[in-house]
């Protein structure tokens, strides 16, 4: 106003009288013209007033107030009455649970209806302000004789009045807006969805369709129409909802028209976005058994691309919208060539949010999947085509690491914890071998997976049993175990093996010079640590059993451990049929080597001898006849030896009994036959070893029993005598009474042996159960045939187990530490190694390693028999 | 210089010509011995540890089986009671035929110990026989403490004392110098 001023005072009188009338005509005519409804009757006397004024040179101050005017209008009848429409569903938008149709409709109507006015407001404002600018441009070109850019005033003038709208309305912005927009788009998105969905459902229902797309398809350029022809069906089909994006469209139009341009569009992505999440978890959700990624991506395509596609289309390319000067042409009028980026060639935008959404998917089932890593790891043969999304989802997102980190923590919680048995999670650790190979073949990550489980088993101490069990022995045992197919792990690589050799000798054949190269050009180094023998192929396999084995740390404790195990089975077989332990063992040395397994095979051997040997000595007898024979009560047909070379054996129980008379020199009788045909050797009986077949005849029954020597040696002692006191039992088995006491509860519960308390507290006395009415047990058992391996029900071995071999040798080595901290006060660790290793040559020579010797003195340390000071060991005395 | 030279040289021909001898004859009957004694003295260990005397123990050192470091300490009800006594034992190449050189390596006062830590018993001189072995060795030593033979002593002092017990347990407790 000041520098008009000085303007003022140079005028004479009626220059200013001239001004004041203008301007006080201006001031009316403009209020008028905003506030009319679209007449525009004043605009002439508007342009003259405009040109008077600028002759004064008053043009900025007819500019500034012609804008304040529409400012003002703007705020008291577009922006007001716009956020009033609104009002009411300010606490309802937040609910996006809320899924009422009445109110969706309702507030889809408002949104519509709001925008419509706003932008009839906006458009009638556009208009005045076009007179403006043309008043304005005219006398501009009229003084400087048409020298000036035409467009520049109203170039200005519309920017000016976009920045007006957008900042009078962001002003007063209620904050539940962008949540309602967001609502709005979702729920249009989903009817387009669920339509979508039933159109693809019921594909023959399209001449309904056809109608009315009609002319919408004339419109689209005919060089896509045999092409693509799928495609353009697609499309032809989506364009039936277009009436629905149409709605949307121009929603979206009015609400960049009013500069919500980036609102608007983080409300549709937001939502697409959304519906996306949503249809992945539904594809998804909880099944493993079938692969969910092409679905997705088809739907992708079908749904938020095509609404993408057709919204696009109709509103026309971003970067003209953008354009401040826009606005100056009818919004109503589309660009007929956006008509181009249609069904042939999608356009650049469409192409982003392919990727957009395509990675978006990519990342929300990897996400899915990784959570649920560990169910489907649990069913993983069958949640095979989970693992194969997830492996491309992987590929796509290069997200590994988040798999390990959830997979490892889940790991921790749900698997390695006191309740799971080590079965399960040695399952679960072959499975996750198994699956992780897939999605990884090099065996990174699943290296850093398997670390925490083979940590954890370590600990503890059945670990070796189950591994060498899982490995040797699919179906008995275990067989509650989830991955019991009824093979062995062993026979199931195998199989995996061969198969892979298979494919390998196929590839070679049909690997031509382009093969070659594609597999010279993903050729990567071997990592550091890789074993060079083992000789990296174009993709290296992941050794499951080097895994398994792994876990151990060396082979040598697990061939030990099944030696106990197939010495344990050998000893209690009674038929020397070791079919399956061969073709185990044969697979064993595959991998272990051969030189490994020798004492096994000896075993088997032995008892192949013995089948040899045993059926030898049978034949001496039918020879010559022995004429006492009839004396014994059993004939050496009956009894049948395993001879087994006890050097290559795991140490054997042994447990003195008392066999009875017969039997013993049945016994002898067998092994003088033996001298005689195999001299210089004799026999060494191990009498506790073994099974007896017994059957026991009462006054009413017979029974039939499987049962250890010395159980059949107990139950002989009642042939003659109905009664025994323990002490006395005890001393005509040989056996200490607590043992006698241990043994004989099988032959109570059997029913056989009544246990009543005798005169001494400590002495119980055991009678025979002649008939079942005396101890008025129903007689369920009567001439049953009871076949059980009485041993089994104690847990007795008859082979010491490795423990107890570990336990014995670690004593050995208790003495000796003793020994040499005695002698030289102080030593550390390695100096304690290297001293055992030099001069503990006992029976099994010290073969630990350093570790494994320093948890023993650690041990040592807990029962405060050694003290660690400063690195080294001191006796504590 | 040329003297000197030749001087050398007559040297070396000389410790040649001594040298061969043992390597020619001893080679065959020492390795055979070495390891005969070798596994003789693996398993004296071995017996050694496993018995679980109490107060007496001994044990290789580093890498030498032929000498080893012994303890004992004072039997009960003696004046020696408390004490622990480092030993050295060094076993001949010819052992068991010989008796090993046994020595105290912790100042003992006992009439039949030295100042030096030699020690008079009869079976590690005279007396000796193949039937003995290190434990036999720890063990009569170990009785030796509490019953020492005053005839032949090498600690005068030490035997003269002996008939006061409770002098000569404080002289005991006086010298003894527990190594670390």
């Amino acid at each position: 106003m000041t520098c008009n001023l000085g303007i003022l005072d140079s005028l004479n009188v009626d220059s200013i009288a001239e001004i004041s009338e203008n301007w006080n005509g201006f001031c009316s005519t403009s209020e008028a013209l905003l506030k009319g409804s679209g007449d525009l009757s004043f605009s002439a006397e508007f342009i003259t007033q405009v040109k008077n004024l600028c002759e004064h040179g008053l043009t900025s101050l007819v500019e500034q107030h012609f804008l304040r005017c529409v400012q003002e209008t703007f705020e008291r009848n577009g922006a007001r009455r716009f956020w009033s429409y609104f009002e009411p569903y300010s606490n309802v938008a937040p609910l996006e649970t809320n899924k009422d149709p009445i109110l969706e409709e309702e507030i889809q109507q408002v949104i519509r209806k709001a925008l419509e006015e706003i932008s009839s407001e906006k458009q009638y404002q556009e208009k005045c302000l076009l007179l403006l600018a043309h008043a304005l441009q005219s006398y501009e070109e009229n003084k400087s004789q048409g020298q000036v850019n035409p467009d520049s005033t109203r170039v200005y003038l519309f920017s000016k009045y976009q920045l007006i709208v957008s900042s009078v309305l962001l002003a007063s912005f209620p904050r539940h807006f962008p949540g309602i927009l967001h609502w709005y788009f979702k729920g249009r998105l989903e009817e387009l969805s669920t339509i979508a969905g039933a159109n693809s459902e019921d594909d023959d229902e399209l001449g309904m369709d056809d109608k009315m797309d009609l002319d919408e398809k004339s419109k689209l350029p005919d060089k896509c129409g045999n092409k693509d022809s799928d495609r353009n069906h697609e499309y032809a089909r989506f364009s039936g909802n277009n009436k629905l994006v149409k709605n949307i469209g121009m929603v979206v139009r009015d609400l960049r028209n009013i500069g919500f341009t980036s609102m608007a569009e983080d409300a549709y992505a937001s939502a697409i976005f959304f519906l996306l999440k949503d249809k992945v978890h539904d594809l998804a959700g909880d099944d493993y058994r079938s692969s969910v990624l092409e679905s997705i991506k088809a739907w992708i395509q079908a749904v938020p691309l095509q609404f993408l596609r057709a919204l696009l289309e109709y509103l026309g390319d971003f970067t003209s919208c953008n354009d401040p000067s826009s606005g100056l042409k009818s919004p109503l009028a589309s660009h007929p060539s956006l008509c181009y980026s249609g069904t042939g060639i999608p356009s650049e935008g469409l192409v982003r949010w392919q990727l957009r959404l395509e990675y978006y998917a990519y990342e929300t089932l990897q996400d899915l999947r990784i959570a649920k890593l560990f169910e489907i790891i649990v069913d993983y043969p069958d949640s095979a085509p989970a693992i194969e999304d997830l492996k491309q989802c992987l590929e796509y997102t290069g997200q590994h690491s988040k798999l390990v980190d959830s997979f490892i923590s889940s790991l921790r919680y749900r698997l390695l914890t006191a309740g799971a048995s080590t079965n399960d999670i040695l399952h679960q650790y072959v499975s996750t071998i198994k699956a992780l190979r897939t999605i990884d073949p090099a065996g990174i990550f699943l290296e850093a997976v398997g670390e925490p489980i083979r940590e954890y088993l370590r600990g503890r101490k059945d670990t070796i049993k189950c591994i060498v069990t899982m490995l040797t022995d699919g179906t008995g045992g275990n067989t509650n175990g989830p991955g019991s197919s009824g093979d062995s792990l062993l026979e199931e690589l195998n199989r995996d093996e061969e198969s892979q050799e298979n494919t390998i000798v196929d590839d070679d054949i049909n690997s031509d010079d382009k093969q070659a190269w594609i597999n010279a050009q993903n050729w990567e180094p071997d990592p550091v640590e890789a074993d060079p023998s083992k000789g990296s192929r174009y993709r290296r396999k992941v050794d499951i059993l080097g895994m398994v084995v792994g876990i151990i740390g060396s082979k040598d404790q697990l061939v030990s451990e099944y030696r106990v195990m197939l010495a344990e089975k050998l000893l209690n077989k009674s038929d020397y049929d070791i079919d399956a332990e061969i073709r185990t063992l044969e697979l064993l040395k595959i991998h272990f080597g051969e030189s490994s397994m020798q004492k096994c095979e000896i075993m088997l051997n032995d008892l192949i001898d013995s089948k040899r040997t045993n059926a030898n000595i049978k034949a001496t007898i039918k020879h010559q006849p022995q004429p006492e024979r009839r004396d014994l009560e059993v004939s050496l047909d009956n009894l049948n030896a395993t001879i087994i070379s006890s050097n290559f054996w795991p140490p054997i129980q042994d447990e003195a009994v008392n066999l009875p008379e017969p039997v013993e020199q049945l016994l002898t009788d067998y092994a003088k036959r033996y001298t005689e045909i195999k001299t210089p050797r004799k026999l060494m009986w191990k009498k506790n070893l073994g099974s007896v077949k017994l059957e026991l005849q009462f006054e009413d029954r017979a029974m039939q029993f499987n049962v250890t020597p010395l159980h059949a040696s107990i139950i002989m002692q009642f042939q003659d005598q109905k009664r025994w006191t323990s002490k006395n039992l005890a001393a005509a088995v040989g056996v200490a009474v607590d043992v006698l006491n241990r043994r004989i509860n099988f032959w109570i519960s059997k029913g056989v042996l009544v246990e009543s308390t005798g005169a001494d507290s400590a002495d119980h006395v055991f009678t025979l159960v002649e008939t079942i009415n005396d101890t008025g047990k129903s007689g369920t058992i009567d001439g049953g045939c009871e076949e059980l391996l009485a041993g089994d029900e104690d847990g007795e071995q008859s082979v010491a187990s490795v423990e107890d071999q570990l336990r014995k040798e670690m004593t050995v080595y208790e003495k000796f530490i003793t020994g040499m901290l005695t002698n030289f006060g102080s030593m550390a660790l390695d100096r304690i190694h290297n001293t055992l290793k030099m001069f503990c040559i006992a029976d099994p020579p010290y073969d630990k390693s350093l570790q494994q010797l320093q948890s023993f003195l650690s041990g040592l340390v807990a029962e405060e028999k050694l003290e660690l000071r400063e690195g080294v060991y001191i006796l504590r005395k | 210089m040329a003297t000197m030279n030749s001087g050398n040289n007559s040297n070396t021909q000389a410790t040649a010509q001594v040298m061969p001898s043992p390597k020619q004859t001893l080679p065959t009957a020492k390795t055979v011995d070495t390891q005969s004694v070798l596994k003789r003295l693996q398993s004296e260990l071995m017996a050694l540890m496993m018995s679980g005397d109490s107060g007496i123990s001994a044990f290789p050192e580093e890498d030498n089986i032929f000498v080893w470091k012994g303890t004992i300490t004072g039997s009960k009800d003696t004046v020696f009671e408390g004490t622990e006594y480092k030993l050295s034992l060094s076993f001949p190449a010819d052992y068991p035929f010989k008796a090993p050189k046994v020595k105290f390596e912790t100042g003992c006062f006992h009439p039949n110990v030295d100042v030096y830590g030699n020690i008079c018993l009869d079976i590690l001189q005279d007396k000796w026989s193949s039937a003995y072995d290190v434990r036999t060795i720890l063990i009569s030593i170990q009785s030796l403490l509490g019953e020492p033979n005053i005839s032949s002593p090498l600690n005068t002092q030490a035997a003269a004392l002996w008939c006061n017990q409770e002098e000569y347990r404080k002289m005991v407790e006086k010298l003894y110098k527990p190594s670390a």
